[in-house]
């Protein structure tokens, strides 16, 4: 174990520097990790943050007011759409990464990684800039298993169902009442949260 | 309670509550036996009302309950956490596939079965349906035609309510319809497009089993699209809403649910079945019902089980299976994504509200006296056009101010035509007893046999191409074609098994559903059918229901059953 964290390189500074894990030795981390502690504190300043960059408040709240990184706990917890499945190993970007590594792991790891240092410690257009890098690299073809999608999805629905997210940024109707086929619609228009139709197929 | 009755009904869903129906207001006394839980309507719909923030895992629902409890039904896209009550826990209710092939076999044990989550989407079958068997040579040839069930489907949509289109198609008969729902602008667009292109083409509103007018205590439907939730405005047909209460009307009806049936029990001096043994599920005491007459209704694949494990002297292997056939020639419908397309016109039109149908462009291969393609029968489409919503942000990069204001606005246009093709029927696609597994009661496993077949295969083939053409026609940008069958039951349209023929050596059941050899069992659902059409097949499975109903009712008067 050692042996592996050591050749993941930067990847283990970044770990150890990355907010709360700074008590920890490489040997701990690892065997939160094992016991599949869904969010542990080295984690949580870390979803905080990347939740609030993807959906920042603008004039709604934004994700980290609507919850997003508690239903994010939940959801990696559960294993919504693989989130909690060790990451391959050849995804990690910065070296060999152990067996058992998670999703938010990674994303540690690779996020510690473009920063050149800790992630949390550098400034918020650095964190913009990294983040976006690694955003982009996760939609180019051939990066469809990023770990990132799966998270970046989960940001997303975790907003987009909050309250704030479907009712407040979004319109939300539970009740209809009827059917327009044919009405306008401007820029300025807010898509319905609940065409459920269109969230499952769009 | 009296433990003998006229009649009883196997199964309470959307053909059981049918016959239910028709025999107590016909003067019998009916049991209906339901194997799944009471589900009171309005009531104990107890997620119709939530919204997402509500949800403990905001309607996508737990994936480690899904993998220990409802490993086969959460592939279903109907199933959610908003609807994971409407279906069968595959822990406790197991069933096996032959070695080698899978099946989706998606359930709900519940009164009201699964008239709570169908698709609504309602269709006539046609005489290109009813004589493809004799013409093709697949399957014996159904001893009804289109004339016989007529009169049946008029009186079904007029008591359930079925909203839709006139198109005077031959492929698919004209019925008797609520004013239609709408289509959406781009979906006028694209009818224009593929009739100006397709003369014999024609794409219509879903003909679909939700009220545009309100009709005896049922409101009109309030666009909400969450039907499967279960809908106490009465809006969509299902037991609950509209069979049930005219059957308890009657003072006729006397329910039993958390009790399933074991076997239909077969009197070898009179020829005739006597009753039913079932098994409470919850107490686990067995006890029998005697009746004059058994209605079969316990969906498709359990009719079947029931009497395959209804084993006499006379009928060593299953009731009414002297022919050998009972089990065999099953089909579903051989489904998959004809084609999904983007598309840049009408950024400045949406639509409000959530309509529950989409559209279909009718079966139209096949129809003449000279082939089309190389395989028989057909295919049809139903799909829609949507703006895209807020998920679009799951696969587009971004993030930031301008990601959350992007996801603001409604998304592309993209319309979507979901292939539903004929599956053939054929003797090696069949249900048996499983040989060593048993359920916790210590009954035989059902065992499904089942794959598409070549046919099936040139059909999505053929629907791929054509799909692709005509949303390229209307000015689409086609983005995804397939044309790979879905793993079988995946349409949800599982059926055959004791289908109707004119010969006793070679079929179930006879032209009026009764089984062949025991003329006082009625297999009146999905299990009777000869041949799959590619219609969505409910409608003609109540159809049926009513006629067998009507017979027997008549043929008990005269004393010949």
């Amino acid at each position: 174990m050692q042996e592996e964290i050591s050749r993941a390189g930067i990847g283990r500074r970044g770990l150890l520097l990355s907010g709360m894990a700074l008590a920890l030795t490489p040997a701990d981390v690892w065997a939160q990790v094992a016991a599949g502690a869904p969010l542990p504190d080295r984690h949580r300043t870390l979803v905080t943050r990347v939740c609030d960059l993807v959906i920042p408040d603008t004039d709604t709240p934004g994700a980290v007011k609507a919850g997003v990184p508690a239903f994010l706990a939940l959801a990696i917890g559960h294993g919504i759409s693989g989130s909690n499945a060790p990451v391959a190993a050849a995804l990690f970007t910065g070296g060999k990464a152990p067996a058992e590594a998670g999703i938010l792991d990674w994303l540690s790891f690779e996020l510690d990684l473009k920063a050149g240092r800790a992630f949390l410690s550098a400034s918020p257009d650095m964190q913009i800039r990294v983040l976006t890098d690694l955003d982009s690299q996760a939609y180019t073809r051939g990066n469809e298993k990023s770990p990132w999608r799966t998270l970046k999805g989960l940001i997303v629905t975790g907003y987009y169902t909050s309250e704030i997210g479907a009712s407040q940024e979004l319109r939300f109707e539970l009740v209809p009442g009827r059917f327009d086929p044919d009405i306008p619609v401007g820029p300025k228009d807010r898509a319905w949260s609940n065409d459920w139709t269109a969230v499952e197929f769009g | 309670m009296s433990t003998d009755f006229d009649a009883i009904v196997v199964g309470s869903g959307i053909t059981g509550g049918w016959a239910a129906k028709e025999l107590t207001e016909k003067g019998l006394k009916v049991l209906m036996v339901e194997r799944g839980r009471h589900i009171e309507h309005g009531a104990d719909y107890v997620t119709e009302m939530k919204s997402p923030w509500e949800m403990p895992f905001r309607g996508v629902g737990d994936p480690q309950l899904y993998a220990t409890d409802f490993a086969v039904q959460s592939k279903n896209r109907h199933f959610t956490e908003y609807t994971q009550n409407h279906f069968v826990n595959d822990r406790e209710n197991p069933y096996s596939v032959a070695e080698g092939t899978e099946f989706n076999w998606w359930r709900s044990y519940q009164l009201g079965g699964r008239s709570l989550t169908w698709g609504r989407q309602s269709y006539r079958m046609s005489d290109h349906d009813f004589g493809a068997n004799k013409q093709d040579g697949h399957g014996v040839d159904w001893p009804i035609r289109y004339a016989d069930l007529k009169p049946w489907y008029d009186h079904v949509e007029r008591f359930i309510g079925v909203s839709g289109q006139n198109e005077g198609l031959s492929s698919l008969p004209d019925g008797i319809y609520q004013p239609p729902m709408a289509l959406n602008v781009l979906e006028k667009h694209a009818k224009a497009a593929i009739e100006a292109k397709w003369p014999d083409r024609r794409l219509t509103i879903g003909r679909t089993a939700n009220l545009t007018q309100e009709k005896e205590g049922r409101s009109a439907c309030q666009n909400r699209m969450i039907c499967q939730r279960g809908c106490s405005y009465g809006a969509y047909f299902s037991t609950q809403s509209s069979t049930l209460p005219a059957a308890q009307a009657t003072g006729n009806l006397t329910l039993i649910t958390d009790t399933v049936v074991e076997t239909v029990d077969y009197d070898a001096k009179t020829k005739r079945a006597s009753g039913v043994s079932v098994l409470n599920v919850k107490t686990g005491e067995r006890r029998r019902y005697a009746a004059r007459i058994i209605f079969m209704n316990a969906g498709a694949f359990n009719t079947n089980h029931v009497l395959l494990r209804s084993r006499s002297a006379a009928f060593a292997n299953g009731l009414g299976n002297s022919s050998g056939r009972l089990g065999t020639h099953i089909m579903d419908h051989a489904s998959t994504v004809g084609a999904i397309a983007l598309f840049d016109s009408f950024q400045d039109r949406t639509t409000f509200g959530n309509r529950p149908t989409g559209i279909v462009i009718p079966r139209f291969r096949n129809l003449g006296d000279h082939a089309e393609g190389d395989f028989v029968r057909g295919y049809s489409f139903q799909g829609g056009a949507l703006r895209s919503a807020w998920t679009r942000g799951k696969r587009e990069p971004g993030i930031g101010a301008g990601f959350k204001e992007n996801l603001r606005n409604v998304g592309p246009w993209r319309m979507v035509l979901v292939t539903f093709a004929e599956s053939l029927p054929r003797e090696t696609n069949r249900l048996r007893l499983d040989p060593a597994k048993v359920d916790a009661f210590g009954a035989p496993l059902l065992q499904v046999d089942f794959t598409h077949g070549e046919n099936e295969h040139k059909a999505l083939t053929d629907a791929g191409k054509e799909a692709s053409a005509m949303l390229t026609a209307a000015g689409g940008k086609v983005i995804m074609s397939l044309n790979r069958p879905g793993v079988g039951g995946s349409a949800i349209h599982e059926m055959g098994g004791a289908m109707m023929g004119h010969d006793p050596r070679t079929s179930v059941t006879n032209r009026w559903n009764q089984l062949h050899d025991v003329p006082n069992v009625f297999v009146t659902d999905g299990a009777a059918m000869a041949s799959s059409a590619c219609q969505n097949p409910s409608l003609t499975y109540m159809a049926m229901t009513a006629r067998a109903c009507d017979t027997a009712v008549k043929m008990l008067k005269e004393g010949r059953i």
